[in-house]
Formats: structure tokens, C-alpha cells, sequence
């Protein structure tokens, strides 16, 4: 407890200090090329079995939709590059271990969504054995978090290069009433409390801020159970994370929602600005929604907004 | 023209400059009492002071006399046990003969024995001897001539220090500047009878520390007029002088005297933060009073208000300590090398010291600053019987509401709460010898004092946030308290000393954090026992037990936390299931030690040992710390001073909770430390301590630990190891002015530590990284490298200097090395998706540094000394010169660009402080 004190001191010091410091570049503004999201479409393949037998690697070897959010403003629609890697060791950022790597696709693309249709659970690395018992091998917690293999996606344009590192979750039934995770999808967003049309741009005008809210999420955040350290079943309820982001200006918030660790959920519920003397233009909005346990999916709108 | 000469002790003797504790043994090594000395918690206290039983007139010098020259000379004398005079020192130097004159014949004075605690001790005290050149007197009518019987009238009373009230002893009063007019001498009370001729009487009070006090008593035949005089102190009513430093035992201790804890520029006043100054001892970022000693990491120094643990050391995280400042008689402060009846901590040792109530009269003071109000109060009880007390409250609470800011659609309510107290109830006869064989016969039978004492401290934090436009409601809720109860009793019998410190307290802690609950109490039930035993000049020998048991519970009631419970996902936290616990656990940690005071000529050799074992849950911990100190005393002013030794502490009771939430299996963490050094006395008040040490820390408690697999499947992860470790070396100098009378209006010192300190763990990272045994986190597989903490170059420059008037100006200005950082070195973005963080590419771990941190601090008192109470005021003006120095780094959420994160900015604060 004392430990924790003396760290939480030093800790709200360094916040309360940190609150006088802004970095110019924030999060919610997208000005250059940028991963926004990645998801996998099943976001996680689960065995029937965890005896490891051909059937239940078979079923963990399916065909999984790969999805990147791939935003590049100021490249004027240049090409991009790109290569996809599975590898065995998460603290392995960019996939550099040859011998515990597998190159799953490669290629050009626009900015825009990158879908690849992939198989990570059939890889095999060297000796030809399974990029996904190699992962199991490398985990510290064998397998009770699930076999996650991190799936590496390198984009580069010029000189801008950036490596966006997803973790695939591969599960078996460890103990009773685990469930394949269903991907999380928002409702709906809103500004002003008036609903915001994918189809077409919502005219907005003025200096702001424009509240920017997510339909109620509530009803879609999913229970479910994992293996605890000790192998007991574990409950929990999950608790959506979005990022916000914009082509112009700024959200007060980058992100929202969540859980800590008191339960304390947040609402979705941000601020957008528009940047102070830009002109009238078409702006572009991303809501990127997480689950906490490996679902993704986001949400594009448009705003033509004038000052 | 013709003068008449008269060379005369004007002034009383044994005008003693405060402290008892400090004055209460010899100042020099080698002076004889205090070998079996209680141990230093124990504060020794002066029961009697000495009285003058034997003048000696000095004769005029006769240089002097021809050129008609008068002169003050200023003297400390050291006073010998047995009341003989053991040394004589001029503080102020007269010259023209003087000095000489005057040293020789108070070598030829003789007192009645000081007593400390009961028994005679010896003592320094301060002596002006006056040589005044007074106009001849009238040529006599003749032998023959018989004056008629005189008649007489007598003054009686009371001499009282203006603004404090505290009795005046050993004060001269007498009518008028005859050299052969009649004068007494003020007790210990303060009072005084003179018998004089009738009429009027120019009265002239002469006492050492104050202002000469003349005034007019018309005094009528054989009757008895009887008067309360107050007396001006020369230096304001809070001066207070250290005349002496008690025997130093260990190879470095460093002192703290109330006045230097108060007016120490940049600390509010604030004891424990002064300890900061000191060398050794690193800087904390921000104003946290963390204490970093010689490398060690926060948490492994120990602080203790007279031998018992304070468990809680400051209010609020990093508010105003726990202790009461008027409460403290003095701080010591051991950076390392202590000896074996100190344990429990691989840092160093701070021994906060505590006041006896005042046994002259009632006093007391009341004090209001930005935060909080507080009083203190002494008082005799009866005779033998003091009383001390002190509380404080905050009052930032009822502050706040009007400064946050309130905007429609969110509240926020932020509520810190803080308060302390101190209690102290004194025992021990006060024994009234008039003689010299009085006093050794008393002195030949056993003597007992004691007190005991009660301390505490109560913090509480709301925090409330929420409303429709905030991103989330949220509440915390924290109370935390202690209390302690302790005994002390001292007995002493010829070269026995024996200090029994029984203790007991009580913990509580109350958390709130959403549906996060704990509720934990502790009890804690301790003795110490030191036994003293000077067995001759050459060998004294110390031994004892020092055993505290502790029991601690815990209702939790908590979502399931992730990576205790579960495999945590990167990115959003899922909302666990609510777990409910109640974790009970106690624990026993106790030692057995010895050591030795052996003096071989100029040599004393110090071996000691500490055997300790602990009992926590399943675990068993034996540790033995054998250690050694050698002092050399090269020359009256020279020591050269060696130690080595093992030091262990355990680690605290709720960390041996069951898997996965503690380590049942956790050892003592251990550290060898060793140093060496000299000491050097430039002048009566000049001292300076150059000192070098190197350590290593082992077993040192890391969090995390390492992933185990269980006996019956599944895995967890120990929260803590014993795989921290860490090395230090580095050399200390100190530069000391002390006042050398109440008249030296200058104080202060120079600190200087040039150091490495080195940190981290055995064996590769831990799972999800984790820090190195200071807590901070490494980088990639590094997992030992300079401390986060670690400074090169500390430098802090002290000053005081009384202005007069009551005006008092300090100032504190501080250097050091900025603390190692990592740096980047972004080639690419590292985005991890799940997360939705990035991460940063850096280059060598800790091979840069943050800018040097400077700073000067500054602070001015006034006080206004009234008949019988003091106003004091004080602006503490942090940063003067609001110099933006870097407390922290962090970077963009790109991790491609660094930020400063600056420190405090000019902070004034102004307090108000009222005593009597």
C-alpha cells in the first residue's frame, strides 16, 4: 500500500504537471498517413476441442477477412505499400525474427479500407511447423489469455512507414460457457443530438464545438467467460472503447468510453472543433470501436462544414 | 585621568543556549559520559542545570588597562561531570590580553554538576566575562571614620524572556555599576533576591542572550519590594542555539535542530523535507518528500519519531508531514553506516527526535498557513511532571469549493481532509542537590525517567466528478489513519543505562474507487529494549531487543483485475466479476543485537551485530548483519572515521498475502553498505564532514515478478520478487556555520554529493515489463541501468541570517545533475492496434539526461516580541527566480517528439505563527 502511495503521488504530481504541457500533434487529428483500425472478420476462431488434434487445428486454420483502416490525407491519393506478417512473439513489434515469421500478403493499395482474405491458422514456419503452436510456445501464460499471433501490417508511402501490429485470438473451451466474440458494431452517431446519415454529408457551420455522441451501446456490449490464471471461470461484460478521429480540427476527447478498474464506464460523448481560419470544406470523421478483447469495427461520415 | 579598573564576571554563570538534549552531553569525542548513553530515540533532557559555586576574578590586562580598553569575551565552557571545568573556548576573540585573562580564571571556576535525566552529566554552557574600567571613587574620609550600621532593603522577583515567557536563569541583577555593589544571581526559576541599600535602586540586568535590562526601584527600609522584569532576547524570542553536538557514535549523522527544520528556506517549515538538504540524499521530483538516500529507492529509508515507526509520513501523498514541527527537538538523520540497533531499512535513518513539555512554565504557540492551522502547548504539570501537545487541522477543504471550477452539465467536488496530533506526558523527579556531594551521593542510587507519548494522523480524499458532459462519473473516496501509543522509561545506575520503549498502534485505510472497495486495519504491538553498560573508559557495551508484531486484515470487494485474475486483452478493459475477499494475515519481525564501544588509543572500534528473523504467514526469514565502525581521532579537531556492514529489511506484512494478490515466500531484502571519511572542526562553529560510501543492494523487492506455473495447472504471476538489486557509491561533503552565540547572526551550510546509483533486477524482464526495483520501467530487455533517480552532482547552499529587529532572511539554492532518460530515436510509427497506443524505438537505456535542476528558495520571518507572547510571520517564496526546470519527459502519442513536463513555479506562501 505504501508502494502504491508513494507511486500514486508521484503520479498525480506528473499529471497535474502534464495537464500544463499539450503536444501539437494530438491524436483525433489526421493530417498524414495513419492506421486508424484493423479488424479480423470472425474476430477470433475458437476450437471445439483443446485437445490438439489435426480436426481442432483444422477448424483454427479457417479463412479470416483482414481489414485495415488505411488514411493517408495530405498523399493525394499516392500508392501505398504494404506487407502483412504473422510471427510468433508479441514483444516481436514489426515480425523481424525470420525464423518465426510467415508473410501472409503483400501488395499496393489507396488510402481507404485494405481487406485481404487470410488463413494465420494454417501458417507454418520453419521445420514446417504451425506459426500457431510456435505462438503457444512463446506464451508466458500458455494459452490461458487465448493463442493471440500477432499480425503485423507494414504501410509506407515516401518516406512515412508504419508498422500497425493486430493480435489474431485463436480459443478452445478452456472452461464452460466460452463463446466465439461477435464483432462490435456501432449503432449510430449523432451530432447535436441529430442523427448522422452514412450515406451523406451533414451540413454543419460555425466555430463549434459540435457534440458528437455514439447511439446507446449498451444492449450490444457482450458477457462472456474466460480461464482464469487459476483455471477457474472467469466472468466479464465488455466495456466498448471508440477513438475519434478528424480530417479537420480537433475532438476534445481522442477517446472514450471503457471501463477502469472500479467499473467506472465512460460515455461517448466528444467535442469537435474545427480548425481556427480554415475555410469551408468537406471534413471527414472516423469512430473506430474496440471491445477489449479483440473485436473491432468503425464508422465513416462526412460533414460539410463552413465557418 | 585617572581610572579605577575592576575586571569582573558581570554576568551569571550557566547561561545556557537551549537544547537540552543537545547540550546534555559533552561536545567533544572522548568526553566521558555518554558511552552508555541510551540510544538515540531516547532524548536525554537536562534536570539541573549548573550553578556558579566558585568565581575567580581574572586580572586586568595590563596592555589593556594602559590604553584604557574594556572588552566582552564571550566563553563556552565545557562543565565536567563532577562540575570541574573541562574546557574553555572564546567565541568571539577580544584580544588585548583578554581572552587570555579571562580563560584562565574561569579554568579556576567551579559548579555544581548539570544533571541530565537525573544523573550529573557534563555540559556546555555559554559565560561573557566583562572587564569594564569604572571613574575612581571618592577618596575616603579616613580608617577612622566608622560608617554607620547599614540599613537594607530587599528586591525580590522574576526574571522572564519578553515574548516566550520561558524563566531566565543565571542572570546578574544588581542596582547600579559599582563593582562593589551587592548582586544576585537568578535560579533556575528565573528568580532572584537582592539585599541593598534603601532608595532608589538603578536596576541593571545582565544575562547572557538578552538585552541589558536597566529600570528604577524606589526601595523602602527593611521592606521587601518584589518585581517581575521581562527581558529582551538579542535574538528574537524563537532563537534557539545548538552548542553541542552529542558524541557521534556512527561514521555520519547529521542533525537537524528545530530552528533549521523551521526556517530552512523551500520546506514550509517542513521537518522532514529539510532532511532533503542534506548530502546523501537525492532530489525528489516535484515537492514529494520522498526520501532517496545513497541510491537507495523511496520507501527503503526509515522514519521514526522516537525509535517507533511512523507509517505514514506525509499528508495527502506529498503534503505537510505528519509531525508536527514544534513538536521536533531535533532531527537525526543517518544516510548509512548506523549502528545495530537501527534496522528494518537498506536506506538510511531518520530519528525524528520529540520536545519535552517545558518545565518552567506555560507555553505555547499557534500557527496559520495556506493549508492548515495547528497549536502546540507545554506546560509543567507538577514538579517532576511536563506535558507537551500539538494538532493540526487542514482547512483546504472548505477552501477549495470556492476555487474549482463549476460549469453547468458536470460537478466536481474534491475534498482533502487532513489532520494530526502529538501528545507527550513526562516523568522523572527534578532532584534539587545544592552540593557537589549531594549530587554524587544522589547520583550513586538508580534514577528513573520516562514519559510516554501519543501520535496520529488522519487523512481522507472525496473526489466527485460527473454530470451529463463529463466522459464519466467518477468517485474516489480514500481514508487513511494511524495512531501509536508509546512508553519510554529510562533507568540509569552508575555506568548502567537501560531504555524500555513499549509501543503499540493501530492502522486503518479505507478505499473507494467505483464498485472498488477495501477496508483494512492493522494492529501493531512493539518493545524495544536498549541495555547500556559502560564496563570501563575503554570498553562499553550495548545490547538489546527490538521486536514488533504486526496483524493486518482486508475486506476487498473488487471487479476482477486483469493479469491477477485473468490474461488481460490489450486495450479496453472489460468489466470483471465482483470478487469479494477477506484476507487476514500477521506477522512477526524480530531482532537481537550487540555491539561494542572499544577505544584503543586514538582508535574506537564499533562492532556490532543484528540478528533478525521474521514470521509472516508460511515464511521464515533469518538474517545476521555483522558491522563495524572505526573512529580515529588524529587530532582534537580531526577525525578519520571507516564502517561496513549488512543492513536488512523486511518486506511489509500485506505483500506475504496469498497468491496471486502477495509473495508468501518473500525474504529479507539486504544491502551492504560501507563508507569512509574525515571530519575536520575548522573553528568553534565551523565544520566540515567529507565522507565516501559505496553500497549494494540485494533481495530487493521488484514487482512484478516472474510467471510460474502452478503445481495443480494454471499459471500467476508474483506480484513481487526479492530480484531487485542495486549499487551506489559516491562522496558527501558538508560545510556547517552554527551560531556561535545568540548574537552570530549568521547560519548555514553547504551540502555537495557527487554520485551513481545503479538499480534493477536479477534475471530477464517479468511479463508486461515491469519497472526496476525503484518502480520506473526499463526499456526493451534491459533490466539494470543507472537508477531513475540517480544525480550525479547534488549541490544545496543553506543560509540563514538574522537581521535584527525580529527580521530574518534565508535562503536555499540547489543543484543537480537532471535525472537519466531514455531517448528517442523514431525511425518509424509502432502502432498497436488492440491498444490503440504506440510504441516508441529509443536508443541506449538512460544514456541521456534531463536539463540540470536549479532553484533558489527564499524566506523571511518577523517576529514582534510582546510582554509575554511573540507574533511571528514568514513569506516562503519557492522557485524566486521561476526557473522552468524538468521534472519528467513524455512524449507525443506517436512517440515521436519529447515533451519537458516543468516543476513547481515561484510558489509564495505565507504563514502566521503565535507563541508564549
Amino acid at each position: 500500500m505504501k508502494a502504491l502511495i508513494n507511486t500514486g503521488s508521484l503520479l498525480l504530481l506528473a499529471l497535474a504537471a502534464l495537464a500544463c504541457v499539450e503536444p501539437e500533434d494530438k491524436p483525433s487529428s489526421v493530417h498524414d498517413l495513419r492506421v486508424l483500425g484493423v479488424s479480423t472478420e470472425q474476430p477470433e476462431l475458437i476450437a471445439s476441442t483443446c485437445d490438439q488434434t489435426p480436426e481442432a487445428f483444422d477448424e483454427l486454420a479457417a479463412e479470416v477477412t483482414y481489414r485495415a483502416l488505411l488514411v493517408d490525407p495530405a498523399g493525394g491519393g499516392r500508392t501505398l505499400q504494404y506487407s502483412l506478417w504473422a510471427c510468433a512473439d508479441q514483444d516481436d513489434r514489426i515480425c523481424e525474427t525470420e525464423a518465426d515469421r510467415v508473410l501472409l500478403a503483400e501488395g499496393t493499395t489507396a488510402a481507404g479500407e485494405l481487406t485481404l482474405p487470410i488463413r494465420p491458422g494454417a501458417a507454418r514456419v520453419a521445420e514446417n511447423k504451425l506459426l500457431i503452436e510456435r505462438v503457444l510456445e512463446e506464451d508466458a501464460y500458455q494459452g490461458l489469455g487465448g493463442i493471440r499471433m500477432p499480425l503485423v501490417l507494414r504501410v509506407s508511402a515516401g518516406d512515412e512507414e508504419v508498422y500497425a501490429q493486430k493480435l489474431m485470438v485463436f480459443w478452445c473451451p478452456v472452461v464452460a460457457g466460452m463463446t466465439a466474440n461477435v464483432q462490435p458494431v456501432l449503432p449510430g452517431l449523432r451530432v447535436d443530438d441529430v442523427a448522422w446519415p452514412e450515406s451523406e454529408p451533414l451540413e454543419l457551420s460555425g466555430p463549434g464545438p459540435f457534440v458528437v455522441t455514439a447511439d446507446d451501446v449498451s444492449d450490444r456490449q457482450e458477457a462472456y467467460v474466460v480461464p482464469g490464471l487459476r483455471l477457474q471461470a472467469v466472468n466479464l461484460k465488455e466495456a466498448w472503447e471508440i477513438a475519434w478521429y478528424t480530417s479537420l480540427g480537433t475532438f476534445n476527447l481522442s477517446e472514450t468510453g471503457g471501463a477502469d478498474f472500479g467499473g467506472q464506464q465512460g460515455r461517448h460523448r466528444v467535442e469537435w472543433e474545427p480548425e481556427e481560419g480554415a475555410g469551408a470544406q468537406e471534413v471527414t470523421f472516423w469512430a473506430v470501436v474496440r471491445d477489449g478483447r479483440g473485436g473491432s469495427s468503425w464508422l465513416v461520415r462526412r460533414a460539410r462544414w463552413s465557418p | 585621568m585617572s581610572l579605577n579598573l575592576n575586571a569582573r564576571s558581570a554576568l551569571a554563570a550557566a547561561s545556557l543556549l537551549l537544547a537540552p538534549p543537545a547540550l546534555a552531553q559533552a561536545p567533544q569525542d572522548g568526553a566521558p559520559p555518554a558511552e552508555a548513553a541510551p540510544p538515540a530515540q531516547a532524548q536525554p533532557v537536562m534536570t539541573k542545570p549548573p550553578e556558579l559555586l566558585q568565581q575567580v576574578e581574572a586580572p586586568y590586562p595590563p596592555e589593556a588597562l594602559a590604553e584604557g580598553l574594556t572588552a566582552s569575551v564571550r566563553l563556552i565552557i565545557t562543565i565536567a561531570a563532577d562540575g570541574s571545568v573541562a574546557d574553555v573556548l572564546p567565541t568571539e576573540p577580544a584580544g588585548h590580553g583578554f581572552d587570555e585573562a579571562a580563560i584562565a580564571a574561569v579554568r579556576q571556576f567551579r559548579f555544581s554538576p548539570a544533571e541530565v535525566d537525573g544523573v550529573p552529566a557534563p555540559v556546555q554552557v555559554e559565560y561573557v566575562y566583562h572587564f569594564t574600567l569604572n571613574a575612581p571613587t571618592p577618596e575616603s574620609s579616613g580608617p577612622e571614620q566608622q560608617a554607620p550600621p547599614a540599613a537594607k532593603a530587599t528586591l525580590t522577583g522574576q526574571l522572564i524572556s519578553r515574548g516566550s515567557r520561558s524563566r531566565v536563569p543565571g542572570a546578574t541583577v544588581r542596582c547600579g555599576d559599582d563593582p562593589a555593589a551587592p548582586e544576585a544571581i537568578s535560579d533556575a526559576e528565573g528568580r532572584f533576591t537582592l539585599e541593598v541599600p534603601p532608595g532608589e535602586c538603578a536596576v541593571r540586568v545582565v544575562a547572557s542572550g538578552f538585552q541589558l535590562y536597566q529600570t528604577k526601584e524606589q526601595l523602602q527600609e527593611n521592606e521587601t519590594t518584589e518585581v517581575n522584569f521581562f527581558l529582551a532576547p538579542t535574538a528574537g524570542a524563537l532563537e534557539t542555539v545548538v552548542r553541542s553536538e552529542r558524541p557521534k557514535k556512527e561514521v555520519v549523522r547529521r542533525t537537524i535542530t528545530r530552528q533549521e527544520a523551521q526556517r530552512t528556506p523551500g520546506t514550509f517549515g517542513d521537518p522532514i523535507r529539510v532532511i532533503q538538504t542534506l548530502p546523501g540524499v537525492a532530489r525528489a521530483p516535484f515537492i514529494s518528500g520522498e526520501l532517496l538516500v545513497r541510491g537507495s529507492n523511496p520507501g527503503q529509508t526509515a522514519t521514526m519519531m522516537d525509535g517507533v515507526g511512523i507509517p505514514l509520513l506525509f499528508h495527502l501523498l506529498g503534503g505537510p508531514s505528519v509531525v508536527n514541527a514544534e513538536f521536533i527537538d531535533q532531527l537525526d538523520f543517518f544516510p548509512g553506516g548506523y549502528g545495530s540497533q537501527y534496522g528494518r531499512a537498506v536506506g538510511g535513518i531518520v530519528e525524528v527526535g520529540t520536545r519535552k513539555g517545558a518545565s518552567d512554565t506555560f507555553h505555547g504557540s499557534v500557527k496559520v498557513d495556506l493549508l492548515d492551522a495547528g497549536f502546540f502547548l507545554e506546560a509543567p504539570v507538577t514538579k517532576g511532571i511536563s506535558v507537551a501537545a500539538a494538532a493540526r487541522r487542514s482547512y483546504i477543504d472548505t477552501i477549495l469549493p470556492a476555487v474549482l471550477p463549476k460549469s453547468e452539465g458536470s460537478t466536481l467536488s474534491v475534498v482533502p481532509r487532513y489532520w494530526d496530533y502529538q501528545l507527550r506526558v513526562d516523568f522523572g523527579a527534578k532532584r534539587d542537590a545544592r552540593s557537589e556531594e549531594e549530587a554524587q551521593a544522589q547520583a550513586g542510587s538508580g534514577h528513573s525517567t520516562g514519559y510516554v507519548m501519543a501520535f496520529g494522523s488522519d487523512d481522507q480524499l472525496r473526489l466527485v466528478s460527473g454530470g451529463p458532459e463529463t466522459e464519466r462519473d467518477l468517485s474516489v473516496d480514500t481514508h487513511t489513519l494511524f495512531h501509536r501509543i508509546k512508553g519510554d522509561w529510562t533507568y540509569r545506575k552508575g555506568a548502567l543505562t537501560s531504555v524500555f520503549t513499549p509501543y503499540v498502534g493501530y492502522d486503518g485505510t479505507s478505499f473507494k474507487f467505483g464498485a472498488a472497495k477495501q477496508d483494512g486495519s492493522g494492529y501493531t504491538v512493539g518493545a524495544r529494549e536498549v541495555l547500556g553498560l559502560e564496563l570501563s573508559s575503554a570498553l562499553t557495551v550495548r545490547t538489546g531487543l527490538d521486536l514488533v508484531y504486526e496483524h493486518q486484515s482486508f475486506d476487498v470487494e473488487f471487479p476482477a483485475p486483469e493479469n491477477f485474475e485473468y490474461v488481460a486483452f490489450p486495450g479496453a478493459e472489460s468489466i470483471g466479476e465482483l470478487l469479494v475477499e477477506h484476507i487476514g494475515l500477521g506477522s512477526f519481525d524480530g531482532a537481537l543485537f550487540v555491539e561494542a564501544d572499544l577505544k584503543v588509543g586514538k582508535f574506537t572500534f564499533t562492532p556490532g551485530l543484528r540478528g533478525n528473523y521474521q514470521r509472516a504467514g508460511d515464511a521464515r526469514n533469518v538474517a545476521l548483519d555483522p558491522r563495524l565502525w572505526v573512529r580515529f581521532d588524529a587530532t582534537e579537531r580531526t577525525q578519520l572515521k571507516g564502517s561496513l556492514g549488512l543492513y536488512s529489511q523486511p518486506a511489509e506484512t500485506f505483500r506475504f498475502i496469498t497468491l496471486p494478490y502477495g509473495n508468501p515466500d518473500l525474504a529479507y531484502q539486504r544491502a551492504f553498505q560501507s563508507s569512509l571519511g574525515v571530519e575536520h572542526r575548522l573553528t568553534d562553529v565551523f565544520n566540515v564532514d567529507v565522507t565516501g560510501f559505496f553500497n549494494r543492494r540485494f533481495d530487493n523487492i521488484a514487482a512484478p515478478g516472474q510467471i510460474l506455473s502452478l503445481p495443480g495447472g494454471g499459471v500467476v504471476q508474483l506480484p513481487y520478487s526479492n530480484q531487485g538489486i542495486g549499487r551506489a557509491l559516491g562522496l558527501e561533503v558538508m560545510v556547517k556555520k552554527q551560531r556561535a552565540s545568540a548574537t552570530d547572526k549568521w547560519s548555514g551550510w553547504i551540502s555537495y554529493t557527487f554520485s551513481q546509483s545503479l538499480d534493477g533486477r536479477t534475471g530477464p524482464a517479468p511479463e508486461g515489463g515491469g519497472g526496476f526495483g525503484g518502480g520506473f520501467g526499463g526499456n526493451g530487455d534491459d533490466t539494470y541501468g543507472l537508477s531513475p533517480f540517480d544525480q550525479t552532482h547534488i549541490l544545496t547552499l543553506v543560509s540563514n541570517y538574522v537581521l535584527g529587529k525580529g527580521w530574518e532572511l534565508g535562503g536555499r539554492f540547489r543543484y543537480t545533475t537532471g535525472r537519466p532518460t531514455t531517448p528517442l530515436n523514431h525511425t518509424f510509427d509502432l502502432y498497436q492496434v488492440d491498444r490503440n497506443r504506440f510504441n516508441g524505438t529509443y536508443g541506449p537505456y538512460a544514456s541521456s539526461r534531463t536539463a540540470g535542476f536549479h532553484q533558489l528558495d527564499v524566506r523571511l520571518d518577523k517576529s514582534w516580541q510582546f510582554q509575554s507572547w511573540t507574533l511571528g510571520a514568514y513569506l516562503d517564496v519557492q522557485n524566486l527566480y521561476n526557473a522552468e526546470n524538468v521534472e519528467f519527459t513524455f512524449n507525443d502519442y506517436r512517440q515521436r517528439r519529447e515533451y519537458e513536463v516543468p516543476g513547481i513555479p515561484i510558489l509564495p506562501v505565507v504563514g502566521v505563527k503565535g507563541s508564549f
